[in-house]
């Protein structure tokens, strides 16, 4: 019998854990276009179709005032949607594959987390800049509203990319905690979380309403501000981190 | 001996009331091939994932290297599994596989994973969703040797491959296992083909070890006696039967345990032919019907007469 101590070949040397969590990172980037390639392809699509409508009602004879009316379109928010998958997918089928490369739980999460907050600022980043192009542009010489949208483009670059970063964020821990409930629990933890979900939402609802407190609950909102309202996601968000980090630890591969 | 590699007591998963395994103890020694054999459903992958890690025990315990896998990086960093039913992050290609195995396997060879590409004739940039069933085995086949872990699993390596491929592994296996020794786990249902590659068999069935033994001491340990049906009743008299077919007034029996020089030579005198037992018809003896107890009693009476 051979000892492998005797095998220096096959040696292997203790590594230090930022090394084990950056190739998490790492491996959520191998294939670039699951993080970056399909938002910003997305991203780019609304941009030609927004840019395909506003050329269409210009030709129809409407002002620059008229388009004025593209600031409600959901555009800029397009890549959300494919990024609640991107979050799902780390959790469902990225997880799988890390453990099977030797991976702890732990270091997975800590590695996805470190790639979502990354992701994240890259792309409220590029949105807030993008808002400040389009006005300095007007409207990409068209008039036409993309990026300048919705709440983005009022309060300067800075409290734009607040809020995408934030936006993002919870966007993208939202869909990776909830799956890992599934990963430990499967279906039968789904539905507890669905209906504790449910009950919770209709409790506060019935609180409010039967107590009157919609007023106070608009006031508040409104006296925190766009700051603050983009805080409390950001708060949700962190707690659907430390929750995805609990449940995680104990969560088996399909 | 030295300590083992791994070592679990009492290993036991359940889901719910079903037991997938069922109190299982075993050690597996560094440096060598081991084959975990089993019909389907057996526990053989249920145990290797609780080997990585990947799954925790019901109760139990699992030590690599006196070190709970489970969360332990240390442990972990040593191993390598892809189990059978691996699933890969969406639009992922076998290149995008291999590439991050860099990072998470130490002893990583690119060199070789690229020349057992070119003879699995894998395609790289195929997303993996698209490869077919043997170029999916072949993906975790080249993982399990390019990674050159000190401890690693094949779970059902060669399913779906041709009989090209699947000797093309056996072959490499053996070069890169003389070249660079490790522990090697292989888990199948297909024996004959890799039995001589194995130096240490563990037979699961139910949940439950069957047989836990040294390859070579397997081989001879049953013989089956063939003639005509009354000579072999007389000679097989107080011999344990694990098998029994006949044909006409012709029998052919398998009994378990060595046979003694004299037994032989009685056989001879009686006309008797005697065969030795393949490990894959042993597998099936053991594990076709057979009772739990009948099984156990094997295993002892063989060690007995290996001693």
């Amino acid at each position: 019998m051979t000892a492998l101590a005797s095998s220096p070949s096959l040696h292997v040397k203790a590594a230090p854990r930022s090394r084990e969590i950056l190739r998490i990172v790492r491996l959520h980037t191998v294939n670039p276009s699951i993080f970056f390639g399909s938002p910003l392809l997305i991203l780019g699509a609304a941009w030609a179709v927004s840019a395909v409508i506003a050329l269409i009602m210009l030709g129809a004879g409407s002002s620059t005032e008229d388009l004025e009316g593209m600031r409600y379109s959901w555009a800029v928010l397009s890549p959300q949607w494919y990024l609640m998958v991107v979050g799902i997918q780390a959790v469902g089928l990225t997880f799988s594959f890390a453990l099977g490369f030797g991976a702890t739980r732990r270091d997975f999460w800590l590695g996805t987390s470190l790639m979502f907050v990354a992701t994240s600022a890259v792309f409220a980043a590029l949105i807030a800049s993008l808002v400040q192009l389009e006005i300095a542009t007007g409207g990409w010489g068209i008039g036409m509203h993309m990026f300048n949208a919705l709440w983005f483009g009022h309060n300067g670059w800075l409290m734009d990319f607040y809020s995408a970063f934030a936006l993002q964020l919870l966007v993208l821990f939202l869909g990776a905690s909830i799956t890992t409930v599934y990963m430990r629990w499967r279906m039968r933890g789904m539905m507890v979380v669905l209906f504790s979900a449910i009950t919770v939402l209709l409790g506060l609802v019935a609180i409010m309403t039967l107590g009157g407190h919609w007023p106070a609950v608009i006031d508040w909102f409104g006296s925190i501000g766009m700051a603050g309202i983009f805080t409390v996601l950001l708060g949700i968000a962190l707690v659907c981190a430390a929750a995805g980090y609990l449940v995680i630890r104990r969560a088996t591969p399909r | 001996m030295s300590t083992p590699l791994v070592r679990a007591s009492g290993l036991t998963k359940s889901y719910g009331g079903m037991t997938a395994v069922d109190s299982v103890d075993f050690s597996l020694e560094e440096g060598r091939i081991y084959g975990l054999l089993g019909r389907n459903g057996a526990g053989k992958t249920t145990i290797m994932q609780m080997l990585t890690g990947q799954l925790f025990p019901t109760s139990g315990t699992v030590e690599i290297m006196g070190r709970e896998p489970a969360e332990n990086a240390e442990a972990l960093r040593r191993m390598c599994f892809i189990a059978e039913s691996q699933r890969y992050p969406d639009s992922f290609s076998a290149r995008h596989v291999f590439k991050a195995a860099r990072w998470f396997f130490e002893n990583w060879d690119a060199e070789f994973a690229e020349q057992l590409t070119a003879e699995f004739r894998l395609p790289l940039k195929r997303p993996i969703k698209k490869l077919s069933r043997g170029q999916l085995s072949s993906v975790g086949v080249i993982v399990g040797l390019a990674s050159r872990a000190p401890l690693t699993f094949f779970d059902e390596p060669y399913l779906g491959l041709d009989a090209v491929a699947r000797h093309l592994f056996y072959d490499r296996l053996l070069e890169d296992y003389t070249e660079h020794p490790r522990t090697v786990v292989l888990s199948t249902h297909l024996i004959d083909e890799v039995a001589k590659l194995l130096e240490h068999v563990i037979i699961i069935d139910q949940g439950r070890i069957l047989l836990d033994q040294d390859a070579d001491e397997v081989r001879g340990s049953a013989t089956t006696v063939a003639g005509p049906q009354r000579t072999v009743d007389s000679f097989i008299v107080g011999r344990s039967v694990i098998g029994r077919e006949g044909l006409g007034g012709l029998s052919s029996v398998t009994v378990q345990g060595r046979l003694s020089q004299p037994d032989r030579v009685q056989a001879a005198e009686l006309g008797l032919e005697l065969a030795p037992v393949s490990l894959q018809q042993l597998v099936i003896h053991l594990t076709g019907s057979a009772p739990e107890g009948a099984a156990n009693t094997y295993g002892n009476s063989s060690k007995e007469a290996a001693a």
